[in-house]
């Protein structure tokens, strides 16, 4: 099959069930209107609260500098924006880019809470789409997001499209195991504990057997480093973390 | 306060394009809209903040 036959995939499955792109898009959206004031305890259920050392850990990689522009695309809530700012200084320049308008409230908030009162933009638009100008960036991250895009290929080239020469991509994503016994484990607690709790705490099983699902639909670590490659990227490296469970991957433009 | 800012900061306006065209925008204050002639497309500002979807914009 040549690499167009695979393009953008994921565009038709919405967790284990076939739908219509557009229909994927509305009910991610739907997902995420339900989830945003709950999204921190989310990520705490489907990583047992690691996702916070593992997003210090992608923050660091990208080496923050206040001359270093970000565009955090889904980042609605600001959980990466913040890191960032944390470890650049107040002169650094962030966008933040989400779909779900709710989840930029919650990240705007967020801010003011902070007391960061500038430095921070905030923009809804979509990750296959991005209203940007090319070359306006030097960082582009994407955390916890791109196994939601309904075009993952366009939301790929878009990433080139906007950085800089020298520019970097940055992503953080669930991510697939290789050891057997891990992914057993690893298995029948997304499958049985996640919902579970997901019902339990937030009343709201589906959403998150859907977040189950769509780690398992998103595409092993070395199938994303040649789509990032037919994007148009140089380069990619992947970081596993806690054997595949999560991973990073490093595209670079030289 | 700037919690919950009506107009949209111009410094945001400078960086945005159309997301499909990737020509620059027109900003109407009054309405608040950034309008791309070209698509035929306001995107609307909500809250203070853009929102440049496709399927959220108004046709011209």
């Amino acid at each position: 099959m040549s690499a167009k036959n695979h393009k953008n995939k994921e565009s038709q499955w919405f967790g284990y069930e076939k739908v219509a792109p557009d229909e994927k898009t509305r009910r991610v959206e739907g997902v995420f209107d339900s989830v945003a004031a709950r999204y921190d305890l989310m990520n705490d259920l489907m990583s047992g609260g690691l996702h916070r050392l593992w997003k210090n850990k992608f923050v660091r990689m990208m080496r923050p500098r206040a001359d270093r522009s970000l565009l955090d695309v889904a980042g609605g809530t600001g959980d990466i924006a913040f890191r960032y700012r944390a470890l650049a200084g107040d002169a650094a320049k962030i966008t933040v880019c989400d779909y779900n308008r709710e989840m930029l409230k919650v990240g705007r908030a967020r801010a003011v809470d902070r007391g960061y009162l500038d430095g921070f933009e905030w923009v809804s638009g979509d990750a296959a789409d991005l209203p940007f100008e090319d070359r306006r960036f030097h960082l582009y991250s994407i955390s916890f997001g791109l196994r939601n895009v309904t075009r993952i290929d366009d939301a790929l080239a878009e990433a080139r499209r906007v950085l800089r020469p020298g520019g970097q991509f940055f992503c953080l994503e669930f991510s697939h195991v290789k050891n057997d016994l891990l992914q057993k484990l690893y298995d029948e607690y997304s499958f049985r504990v996640i919902p579970q709790m997901g019902e339990m705490v937030a009343d709201d099983r589906e959403s998150y057997q859907y977040l189950v699902e769509s780690i398992r639909q998103f595409p092993k670590q070395g199938e994303l480093s040649k789509r990032l490659l037919n994007a148009g990227f140089d380069d990619v490296k992947v970081t596993n973390i806690m054997g595949g469970i999560a991973a990073i991957h490093v595209a670079n433009i030289y | 306060m700037a919690i919950s800012p009506k107009r949209a900061d111009p410094k945001l306006l400078e960086i945005l394009v159309c997301p499909v065209t990737k020509a620059p925008l027109e900003y109407d204050a009054d309405k608040q809209e950034l309008i791309s002639r070209q698509a035929g497309l306001a995107f609307p500002i909500r809250e203070g903040i853009p929102v440049m979807l496709v399927d959220e914009a108004r046709k011209l």
